[in-house]
Order: structure tokens, then C-alpha cells, then sequence
């Protein structure tokens, strides 16, 4: 737990570049027409949620991303205890998974087109596949890193092989699980965007490139700035979750 | 368990169990070993071992390092299956482990899930063992004070000491309502106050349950004030190099048995066997 202390001194430096930034506007060090100070851009993000759809390309945004990642997850965690829980599979599917792994999610985007046309469901495709990734390999670490004593203790106290998954495989990968969700969403927030920019499906990443192309920067940067808070609400709120799931490691 | 009044409860049940265990290799034998050997990957860690445990009875079993004393608790209680030669629990032959057989693992630490608390791992044995969910609060809080723990319920392992995350997992073995006990090197990591307090509350349950007692030790002094039996091993292979009855009158006592002269006795000619056996 961060002290008070800490978590003024962040909001302070967050403060500072702010005010820096608006200080560079007002300076006209770069031109307005590419960079709006902090005043014009939040006025664009209340006009924009007020009068414009920029609530609803928020929204937009927020779904495919959650919709994706939910996926990658529910896939990931699954198919990761498949593969986790005996090491024949691990030595099977190793290969293939290093081969898949480093494949840029951006780069299947031309595929997923070619199945799915520019669809919803491409983007879902495009960022669950992103996505599944971290999940997948995180709970394959976990589920091969359970404790072998706890194997035996099961074994001892006769526990059926869904009770062995549920109450002793599951809980203790969990750290890792975890660690894999938050890294498969940011991954979720970026192939959302990247998505929306290629498919003009509606969102912020559509917002944010429309903008830019009209040259209209205090959209685009209040469209940013949203993109950021959606990561880092994400961020939070899977910190709360991980303090609450994993209270019994702390000290 | 500390507590007078619990034993003093358990005085009559600790005298009855140590009359029933004077019986000896006479009665009904729980565990049997006929022949049993064991080779892992062409090298013989046991050696046709020939063993009967009597019901009620408590063995415990020395040796020096490497002569197989663990493999034997595991083959006993099912974790492993012998390479030759048979063995019986109550008559039938041993497929594996049993509910009614508890294990106590040394290294409690990684025997305990660490995401439980003090209940939610005693839980999981009633868990196992199907009780409604219903009757686990009580029979949970009953095993939690029966190891001395009572107010430690809500308490994750890495919040207690050494000594109490043994009691813990004792406890939930009680849970499996053993009619016999595993136990290897199970107050081999505790400092010795704390031994010497768990092997009083053992002998307090185990005369009160009544159960027989698989205890592998290092410790040649802890042997014979547990036993009714001490087998000593030989090395490479793993075979049974002595076997010694302990009369020591029950119940025993940390001060008054460890200076009986039949207890030093004992001890000397133990603690020479396992120097021959080193040699």
C-alpha cells in the first residue's frame, strides 16, 4: 500500500507536466494547428462528450476492448490449464506456441479481414488473439509451478480431479493469472484502437484518426487523453481485484 | 490440547489406548510389508522388508540418511506402490492412498495451501472427505482447539510460526478421522520446546483415538519416547537392521522417562547401531 505521501507527490507530477505543456502551447513552440494546450483540449473533451459522440466512440472503445479481452481470457486461462496441467501437452505445444507468440497482432489484421471483412468480429478476432497471449503463457507457468507437495496432499486426502483443478491448481496460479490479465488488457486497449483506425469500426481510435486527417488536434487530443483514462481505470481497477484475491500473501 | 482440563480428560483414554497397545505384534496387524522392495531407476532403495504395525500401535522408524526410511511412509501410506513383494492395510491389499490414512508431511510450509486460512485449510480435508457444508464450522473449530489453535481460525499460514502451521496441519488430518497416523520427520524443522510439546499432544491424540502411528525420525531420543516399537535401518540398500520394544511405562514424561534407565539403555544401543550402520 502507497503511503499519502506518494500519492500526492504523483498527482504533483502530473500537475507539473500539465502545466508544462500548456506553458509550450502558449509559448507557440509548436504550432497550434498540431498541438492545443490543456485549456483546449479539455474544453474539446466536454464539448465532445456534451454535443458529440464522443461519449458513445468512449463507449465504443470500452466494449471492443472488453469484449476481447473477456475472450482472450476465458480462452487463455482454459486452454493454459489444458496445456499447464500435464507436461506432455507443455513439450507438444511448446513449439508451436513460440512460433505463434512473437507474431505482431497487427500483423494478422490483413487475415482477420479476409475471414471476417471489416467487421465487429474482426476486431474481436484481431484482439483476442492479441490478447490471449500473456494469459495463456501466465497460467501455463502457474499451473506448471503448483507446489508438487500439494499434489501429494490432494492425492492423500482423495480429492476428485475437478476439486484438484478448483481448490489447489486454480488459487495457486493465480499470481501469475492475474499478472497475465493485466497485461492482455492493455494489449486488448491498443489492437481496440489500432482496429478501429483500419475497420472505421466506431470508437476512439476512429475519433482519434478522423481528427488528426481534419486537423482538428483539440479532438484528437481530448480523444487521447480518454484513451489513457480507460487504461488506467482498467489498471486500477485489476489492482483492487488482485488486493482483495490475493490478501493471504500479504505479510 | 495444552490446556489441564483437556488432558486430564484424555487421562482415562490415554491409559485405555496404552493397555491395548501393550498387546504388542500379538494383534491384529494394521500394516503389513511382505517382502516389499523398491528400485528406482535400477538402484534398490528397500530391500524385501518384512513389517507388521499392529493396530494402536506406535512405530517409529531410524536410520542414517539414505537408507529409504521416508520411501517406506510412502509406500505405507500408498504415495508410491513397492516394485516387489506385497502390502496389507486391515487384511486387504493397499491400492494407493486411503481417506483414512493421514499423512503429516515435514515441510508443512508447502504442505498447506497459503491462500487458506487456519479453517479454510482444515476445510479442505472435510471437503474431501464430503461433509456438509453445514457441519464443517463446528467440527472445524472442535479440530482448530483439539492442536492447540482455537483463536488462530481466520490466520493465514504465513501469519503463524513454524510450530502452529504443524498444528495446523495436523489438524487437518484429525479432519480425515485417520485410523492412522503418517508422519515423516514431522518436528524435525521446530525448535526443541516446540518438539517436545507436539510429541506430548501426539501421544495425547493418538491415546485418545486410538490410532496407530507411522513416525519416521532422525532424532534416536525421540524414537524411543514416542515408540512402542523403534526399527532402525540399514543403508544400501534399505533394509531392517534392528528392531527394538519400548516398555518405557505409559504415559511418558519429557523429564522422568528421558532419565529412566531403561530410556538411556535404549538410546545407547540405538545411537551404537546407527554409528555401525554409518560405518
Amino acid at each position: 500500500m502507497r503511503s499519502l505521501r506518494d500519492r500526492l507527490l504523483g498527482v504533483v507530477v502530473l500537475a507539473l507536466l500539465v502545466a508544462l505543456w500548456q506553458i509550450v502551447a502558449n509559448l507557440k513552440l509548436v504550432s497550434p494547428v498540431y498541438l492545443p494546450g490543456p485549456d483546449r483540449a479539455f474544453t474539446a473533451l466536454v464539448h465532445g462528450l456534451a454535443a458529440s459522440d464522443l461519449g458513445a466512440k468512449l463507449m465504443g472503445t470500452i466494449e471492443h476492448m472488453i469484449e476481447g479481452w473477456l475472450l482472450a481470457s476465458i480462452a487463455g486461462i482454459a486452454l493454459g490449464a489444458l496445456i499447464g496441467a500435464s507436461s506432455q501437452a507443455r513439450a507438444f505445444i511448446a513449439p508451436t506456441l513460440e512460433f505463434l507468440r512473437p507474431l505482431p497482432a497487427s500483423a494478422i489484421i490483413p487475415v482477420a479481414i479476409a475471414v471476417f471483412g471489416l467487421s465487429p468480429a474482426m476486431a474481436l478476432g484481431v484482439i483476442a488473439f492479441g490478447a490471449i497471449w500473456p494469459m495463456l503463457l501466465a497460467t501455463i507457468h502457474g499451473f506448471a509451478a503448483v507446489e508438487p507437495r500439494l499434489y501429494e496432499v490432494a492425492a492423500a486426502l482423495r480429492l476428485s480431479r475437478p476439486a484438484v483443478i478448483f481448490k489447489i491448481a486454480l488459487p495457486s496460479a493465480l499470481p501469475d493469472i492475474l499478472a497475465g490479465l493485466r497485461l492482455g488488457l492493455t494489449v486488448a486497449l491498443i489492437l481496440a484502437v489500432v482496429c478501429e483506425m483500419i475497420a472505421g469500426l466506431n470508437g476512439l481510435g476512429n475519433w482519434v484518426l478522423l481528427s488528426a486527417r481534419m486537423f482538428r488536434s483539440a479532438d484528437l487530443f481530448a480523444g487521447v487523453i480518454l484513451l489513457g483514462a480507460v487504461g488506467f481505470v482498467g489498471a486500477l481497477a485489476l489492482n483492487i481485484a488482485e488486493r482483495r484475491l490475493l490478501a493471504w500473501r500479504a505479510p | 490440547m495444552t490446556a489441564e482440563t483437556a488432558t486430564k480428560e484424555l487421562g482415562a483414554a490415554r491409559l485405555a489406548g496404552a493397555d491395548a497397545r501393550r498387546g504388542g505384534a500379538g494383534r491384529d496387524a494394521l500394516i503389513e510389508f511382505a517382502g516389499v522392495s523398491l528400485a528406482f531407476a535400477g538402484k534398490t532403495v528397500l530391500d524385501k522388508i518384512d513389517l507388521s504395525i499392529a493396530k494402536g500401535e506406535i512405530v517409529c522408524i531410524v536410520g542414517p540418511s539414505g537408507c529409504g526410511k521416508t520411501t517406506a511412509l510412502r509406500l505405507a501410506s500408498g504415495l508410491l506402490a513397492p516394485s516387489a513383494g506385497a502390502i496389507a492395510f486391515n487384511g486387504a491389499p493397499l491400492q494407493g492412498p486411503r481417506r483414512d490414512v493421514a499423512i503429516v508431511f515435514q515441510d508443512y510450509g508447502k504442505a498447506l495451501l497459503p491462500w487458506r486460512t487456519a479453517a479454510g485449510n482444515v476445510s479442505l480435508a472435510l471437503e474431501a472427505a464430503g461433509t456438509p457444508r453445514k457441519a464443517r464450522p463446528q467440527r472445524i473449530g472442535a479440530l482448530l482447539a483439539k492442536v492447540g489453535l482455537p483463536n488462530h481460525a481466520d490466520k493465514y499460514p504465513s501469519q503463524m510460526s513454524g510450530g502452529m502451521q504443524q498444528r495446523l496441519q495436523i489438524a487437518r488430518c484429525l479432519a480425515q478421522e485417520p485410523i492412522a497416523l503418517m508422519m515423516d520427520e514431522p518436528f524435525g524443522a521446530l525448535d526443541a520446546m516446540t518438539r517436545q510439546e507436539l510429541q506430548d499432544e501426539l501421544l495425547d491424540i493418538a491415546a485418545a483415538s486410538g490410532a496407530t502411528i507411522f513416525f519416521v525420525t532422525h532424532d534416536l531420543e525421540e524414537a524411543i519416547y514416542l515408540g512402542d516399537r523403534v526399527i532402525g535401518l540399514l543403508p544400501h540398500p534399505g533394509r531392517v537392521g534392528i528392531e527394538l520394544k519400548i516398555d518405557l511405562p505409559r504415559p511418558r514424561d519429557q523429564v522422568a522417562t528421558r532419565e529412566a534407565a531403561q530410556f538411556l539403555r535404549l538410546r545407547r544401543e540405538l545411537y551404537d547401531f546407527i554409528k555401525s550402520a554409518e560405518r
